[in-house]
């Protein structure tokens, strides 16, 4: 959770004042931020000042607070003044310091709160005529499946044996690989059978929460788009775009919302969110349906875990479909992991997704319904070293899954969760591929003569950049050559 | 696992090659293949020439028949489980090479209370150790499966044609195997599975050849299956025709046999004392042996529950020819001994003593062997230190006929000697010990005889003496044939021992029914099954065997050392990395680390070149192949009882059946290869260490590698089974402050710089040929013949040098030479009185005196 909305946060935090206030302008933008980005004390200072007519003097601000409470309080200030939602007057001899919301905040909160204005900020439901078996099962299935086929495109970069046509079939649209690539979380490497790879990024984003994984894909896009826009060729704006998005995040799951009510430049971005499952949108109609993906980006982290349950539902409904079939502990993919202290290891699980992870760095033997049994083995961890993934991040993966029998076992024994041995075992295999240091630095060959290179390795040991030298072959090293090269001239001018 | 095809003629091809060697007698100096020396478990000195070419043959024959049994039935090649029309599996069933995807099985609607999943193909059986019925269900795998994997979460077992087989003869029904695998699956049983346990229990264990007032019986539930028996024209006409066909009677019980040691045994012998008292005693506790017998022999009213069994009596000399014909015609006959039936040999006066009481475990694997009455082979498999021999001397104390029992080395001779004078209250002259030393005969008609597989095997050079005592040894019946370590013998030696001594039943016992060369199905066809397999883990956790806490330090190989590794030969090498200056100071530091502690150490090395060398250079007792009797016994005296000798070096020669309770440290610096079994074996060294029920106890099995050589890879692969166990090896890269150990050896370059030249120098040659046997094969007299070669014993050598050399301007003029503790024990022991211990026994002495 903290991973992710430091993230978008980063984001935020990088945009100009002015931003901020084209974007506050959007009541759902505000309500948005409110909701998401602000810890707890924030939120109750914001409450309190919104309908306050003047400025509230610092020091009063005090009295809201526990004594005990200031580091929370600062902590709150700061991230209110990062997003341009407070502005706090420079203290002064004769006048107290005083804190106020900024005006288009102020303005648009109280508006969303009030539900007043016509600025159709949180979406027009459509009036045509709804498509009955759109339900909200319908949507989660339909989110899920475009989610999952985003991550297994992720994933599958390495898994070998994965027939490339099915994946071509089901693979997500090229425009999200390309902004995948582009992203890092996978690169292009003509060793893998598919042509691309994940990257430590690109396991980093597999271990995140669907939620975060959403927003993470979305930052990228808007980067994106923030990079071509410089060249002026989307015509898409990546503030208007962000408020869109915060939109999207107020909407209500399971209602048709009309598409003629967007602007044109939000229409041209409905494509996109398709391809990200973040909306369905039937065929020959002007009506679009935020899926759970969409309708959960501003929800804070209580209501987070609502993405995977709810997609747990909808798979368990689905009877026909061979994945379901496993208990729902299964379908969940927290505590799902056993790791023994003989490297097996039997993951709960039989979501094609987690298998596809766990592949990543165990070598798989067996699977039942409901059950993959593997193992840890110093060829698979280094083949997941090999793609970028560290061990830590193995080691907290393994860790984070944990199943709750190994929790409980390890609680009652006072012992920590994943075998010890296991744990040092990974990072020792890890640390056999990092035996070769490298360095940059310059080759300095072919002298003219022996002498020349005898005055010129024993200069570059004095001043102390020599790193490596063959007087056998006439070969020196050095990690800095501006000085040899100053002494190799004046070496030659004074001949 | 399913057995390997591992065709006869590979076998005999190599038992072939072993005998041309040994005709040319070859020197120490023969080069070994790595290969060969890691596979071959001490198999080359079975070429006796008096052996007959027609009992080799025979031997060769019976190995042959068992693998071709064994193949006949592989579970992965009979039949695979086929997948549903229209399924195709989903994104992750390529992970699983399509085909060890089974998720298409459907899961039964109450799975989560059933603890076992079950493989269709291969027959592995993944059991949750969480699960409510998780104990009723490990009860009942141990019995039909194969265990592969214990920790602490999730077991695998096996189902294989062995286990089967071993489930069938313990008198399991595969009806009811599989119902209650069926019962204990998550999924509903595969129809593989079920075929498979069908086709492997409809030939197993169904015939039995029974020894009945010593005549031999047929016999068989089936009556259908011996008519085709005696149709057949070899086995039909073998059939003693004074006997009308087939004749049915009622199968064995458990009836009135009692295992003594058990709490049965007691509250009979309670009963026993009442009558013996006078007291009125209750009617149901009269049932003796006797009475009990006779009614299940001829007790027709009460016959509701017993089942009906046929059989049919042979010749005596027809028996081997009866079991080879069964053999091919797929039906392998199960050997009973129906010992309380038995009046031709005489009883031997044996029991338990009184306030023995056997362990749970230990009654649960005699319970597998007297099932029904009746003694049956098998293999009996528990950790070491879990008292092995007391099963032994328990199964020879509910026999009580004539016992023979086989062990690996003289020195476990004198042991069981002692455990069998200890535990049970057997006269102490009927006891008779049949090593090189001393060849003794029981005194009354009959009795026990302790000896090693080598005397029995080895006819050349025998004495007059021993060939007397070996006619002795082959002209009897024995009622139970004991066969001790029973991994370690080659398969050969088995059956020649098998062949040329008569016994009843047999009872082999290990730790590990593991072989590097796959040679162990052998075993299950030439003693038995399997009966009993303990889990390691739950024993130490009921404190039967020590907690063993494992760690592999890793020492790196200073670079000198790892430049001359690059260059040398193979054997060259291992000597290198034994010989590393840095695993020599983990060593130092380990040990007076735990001497300080108060711990006993062990410290091992199959390299004798470095052992001696460790020995020397630290002071301390060694015991190799070379040590003779005496100083052996003295040595371990020494490390027992003087608080002075805490740390004990030893060849590989004490891997197995030397017990030394006092250990609780164990330090291993190089080791046979990949070997699984030895790395099970020494860590056994430690298990029944005297503290292991103190609060907190635990001890330490350390095993040095040098880092990045073949060690690591090797390592690896020996503590596979350990791991399998449950054991986990922590790694430690770097002992904490080890350099401030006193007297760090090797500290300084020039030291490690001396110690290689040395090293180098002194194994230039090939040295002496240091691929020690255990002391179980080796040629007659056991390792003290082989004395020539050798450091310092070498002859003369011609090499280039200079004069600097010679007048001690190099490094290597100076040998340091480090006197062997052993002397020292040798010369305190003759100076009585110098330390506490030998006071204390003159003291003792003098107040006898007085």
């Amino acid at each position: 959770m903290s991973v992710q909305s430091y993230q978008l946060s980063d984001y935020l935090e990088k945009l100009p004042g002015t931003t901020f206030r084209k974007l506050y302008q959007q009541p759902s933008t505000a309500l948005a931020i409110f909701r998401r980005m602000l810890p707890h004390l924030a939120k109750v200072f914001v409450q309190g000042m919104l309908y306050m007519p003047w400025p509230l003097p610092l020091s009063d601000l005090d009295k809201w607070v526990n004594p005990d409470g200031k580091m929370a309080r600062d902590r709150a200030l700061m991230t209110l003044r990062s997003l341009h939602i407070i502005t706090i007057t420079p203290p002064g001899k004769d006048k107290p310091q005083e804190i106020s919301l900024t005006t288009n905040f102020k303005k648009s909160l109280r508006s969303a709160f009030e539900g007043s204005g016509d600025h159709l900020s949180f979406g027009l439901p459509s009036t045509r005529p709804i498509d009955p078996s759109i339900n909200i099962t319908f949507l989660d299935r339909y989110a899920r499946k475009k989610w999952e086929d985003i991550l297994h495109y992720v994933v599958n970069s390495v898994g070998g044996e994965t027939s490339s046509s099915r994946l071509a079939a089901a693979g997500p649209k090229a425009s999200v690989k390309d902004l995948l690539i582009a992203g890092r979380l996978v690169e292009r490497r003509s060793d893998t059978k598919t042509g691309i790879a994940i990257t430590q990024a690109g396991f980093t984003f597999l271990l995140q929460e669907a939620n975060a994984q959403v927003w993470t894909l979305l930052l990228l896009w808007l980067e994106a788009v923030d990079r071509s826009s410089a060249s002026n060729t989307t015509g898409l704006d990546s503030v208007d775009m962000l408020s869109f998005l915060f939109m999207l995040g107020s909407l209500d799951l399971g209602r048709a919302y009309d598409t003629e009510a967007l602007t044109e430049s939000r229409r041209n971005m409905l494509p996109s969110l398709v391809d990200f499952g973040l909306i369905y949108i039937p065929r020959d109609t002007r009506q679009y349906f935020p899926t759970r993906l969409a309708t959960t980006l501003t929800s804070s982290a209580s209501a987070l875990r609502s993405v995977s349950s709810g997609f747990a539902a909808a798979t368990h409904n689905n009877s026909a479909d061979v994945t379901s079939i496993g208990t729902p502990e299964a379908s969940n993919s927290k505590g799902s992991i056993v790791i023994e202290t003989n490297y097996r290891l039997y993951a709960y699980t039989s979501s094609p997704l987690q298998i596809a992870v766990l592949a990543l760095f165990a070598t798989l033997h067996m699977r039942f319904p409901g059950m993959v049994s593997g193992r840890l083995t110093r060829d698979s961890i280094r083949r997941a070293i090999s793609y970028g993934i560290t061990a830590d991040q193995i080691i907290s993966y393994l860790a984070a899954h944990a199943h709750e029998q190994m929790v409980r076992t390890a609680a009652a024994l006072g012992r920590p969760v994943l075998p010890p041995t296991v744990v040092d075992q990974i990072r020792l295999w890890q640390l056999e591929n990092e035996r070769m240091s490298t360095q940059a630095g310059f080759l300095f060959k072919d002298f003219d003569s022996v002498e020349e290179y005898t005055a010129l390795s024993s200069y570059a040991e004095e001043i102390g950049v020599l790193e490596w030298k063959s007087d056998k072959k006439g070969l020196f090293f050095v990690s800095k050559y501006e000085q040899i090269r100053d002494y190799l001239k004046s070496r030659k001018s004074a001949k | 696992m399913p057995p390997k095809r591992k065709a006869a003629p590979a076998s005999s091809g190599a038992s072939k090659a072993g005998r041309t060697s040994a005709m040319s007698t070859p020197g120490p100096a023969t080069p070994r293949s790595l290969d060969s020396s890691m596979m071959s478990d001490a198999e080359d000195d079975l070429n006796d020439p008096e052996v007959t070419e027609v009992q080799r043959q025979r031997e060769q024959e019976l190995g042959q028949e068992a693998d071709e049994f064994v193949n006949g039935w592989d579970l992965a090649k009979s039949h695979l489980q086929t997948r549903p029309e229209g399924w195709s599996g989903d994104a992750a069933t390529a992970y699983f090479g399509g085909r060890r995807d089974f998720s298409f099985l459907p899961l039964k609607p109450d799975h989560p209370n059933r603890p076992i999943w079950i493989d269709p193909n291969k027959g592995v059986i993944v059991l949750e150790r969480f699960n409510p019925l998780s104990e009723q269900a490990t009860d009942f795998l141990i019995t039909v499966a194969e265990p592969k994997s214990r920790p602490t979460f999730l077991h695998e077992y096996a189902l294989t044609t062995h286990s089967l087989y071993a489930a069938v003869s313990v008198g399991l029904d595969p009806k009811d195997i599989i119902n209650t695998l069926d019962r204990f699956s998550k999924t509903p049983l595969p129809a593989t599975i079920r075929k498979f346990i069908n086709k492997c229990t409809h030939s197993y264990g169904k015939v039995k050849l029974v020894l009945q007032n010593n005549k031999y019986f047929v016999e068989s539930v089936d009556a259908e299956m011996l008519e085709t028996l005696l149709k057949d024209p070899i086995i039909g006409p073998l059939r003693v025709h004074s006997s009308e066909g087939i004749t049915t009677s009622y199968a064995p019980t458990m009836g009135g046999l009692v295992i003594p040691g058990t709490k049965n045994a007691a509250g009979i012998r309670q009963a026993e004392l009442d009558k013996a008292s006078g007291k009125p005693v209750a009617p149901g506790a009269e049932a003796g042996n006797e009475a009990d017998l006779y009614a299940t022999l001829n007790d027709e009213d009460d016959d509701d529950d017993k089942t009906a069994v046929h059989s049919f009596e042979i010749n005596d000399n027809a028996v081997e020819i009866v079991q080879k014909r069964c053999l091919e015609l797929g039906y392998p006959i199960l050997e009973e001994y129906d010992f309380r039936n038995d009046d031709v040999n005489a009883n031997l006066e044996i029991d338990l003593r009184p306030n023995t009481q056997i362990r749970p475990y230990q009654e649960k694997s005699l319970s597998k062997m007297f099932g029904n009455g009746r003694a049956k082979s098998g293999i009996i498999v528990l950790p070491c230190g879990a008292g092995k021999t007391l099963v032994g001397i328990t199964a020879a104390c509910t026999i009580k006929k004539g016992i023979i029992v086989l062990c690996t080395s003289s020195m476990s001779v004198v042991q069981w000697r002692q455990e069998f004078l200890k535990w049970s209250n057997v006269n102490p002259d009927d006891v008779a010990i049949f090593t090189a030393e001393s060849k003794n005969k029981f005194s009354g008609n009959t009795g026990v005889i302790v000896t090693t597989y080598s005397m029995v095997t080895n006819n050349r050079e025998r004495s007059h003496e021993s060939k007397k005592m070996m006619d002795f040894l082959k002209g009897r019946e024995w009622g139970l044939m004991l066969l001790d370590e029973v991994h370690v013998v080659p398969a050969e030696v088995f059956r020649r021992v098998i062949s040329s001594i008569k016994s009843h039943s047999k009872l082999g016992l290990t730790a590990t029914l593991l072989r590097e060369d796959d040679k162990i199905s052998h075993l299950n066809f030439l003693i038995g099954p399997k009966l009993y397999e303990a889990n390691w883990m739950e024993l130490s956790q009921q404190g039967h065997i020590a907690k063993v806490q494992c760690a592999e330090v890793w020492c790196p190989m200073p670079t000198e050392f790892y430049d001359e590794y690059l260059r040398a030969n193979s054997r060259m090498k291992r000597t290198l990395y034994a010989m590393n200056p840095r695993k020599f100071q983990a060593c130092q530091y380990l040990i007076n680390y735990h001497e300080s502690r108060g711990d006993k150490i062990i410290v091992f090395s199959d390299e004798l070149y470095s052992l001696k060398q460790y020995a020397l250079k630290l002071n301390k007792v060694y015991i190799y192949g070379g040590t003779g009797q005496a100083e052996r016994m003295q040595v371990l005296e020494n490390f027992q009882h003087n608080p002075d000798v805490n740390t004990l070096f030893l060849s590989k020669i004490g891997d197995t059946s030397l017990d030394l309770p006092e250990a609780t440290v164990l330090i291993q610096i190089s080791s046979h290869f990949g070997s699984r079994r030895q790395e099970a074996q020494r860590l056994g060294r430690i298990l029944r260490a005297k503290r292991r029920n103190d609060e907190g106890f635990n001890a330490f099995f350390y095993s040095l590698v040098s880092k990045d050589t073949q060690e690591m890879y090797y390592s690896s692969k020996r503590q596979a089974f350990l791991v399998d166990q449950g054991y986990a090896f922590k790694v430690i890269t770097q002992l904490a402050n080890i350099e401030k150990t006193p007297d760090l050896a090797f500290a300084t370059a020039k030291e490690r710089r001396e110690l290689l030249q040395r090293t180098l120098v002194d194994n230039e040659k090939g040295g002496e040929d240091d691929v020690e046997t255990d002391d179980l094969f080796g040629k007659p007299g056991g390792g003290r013949g082989r004395k020539k070669g050798g450091f310092g014993g070498g002859g003369v050598r011609r090499t280039a040098g200079t004069l600097g050399e010679l007048s001690g301007g190099h490094d290597m003029a100076y040998i340091e030479q480090n006197k062997a503790a052993n002397k020292t024990l040798k010369k305190k022991a003759k100076e009585v009185g110098q330390n506490a211990f030998f006071k204390k026994i003159a003291r003792e002495k003098e107040r006898n005196r007085k």
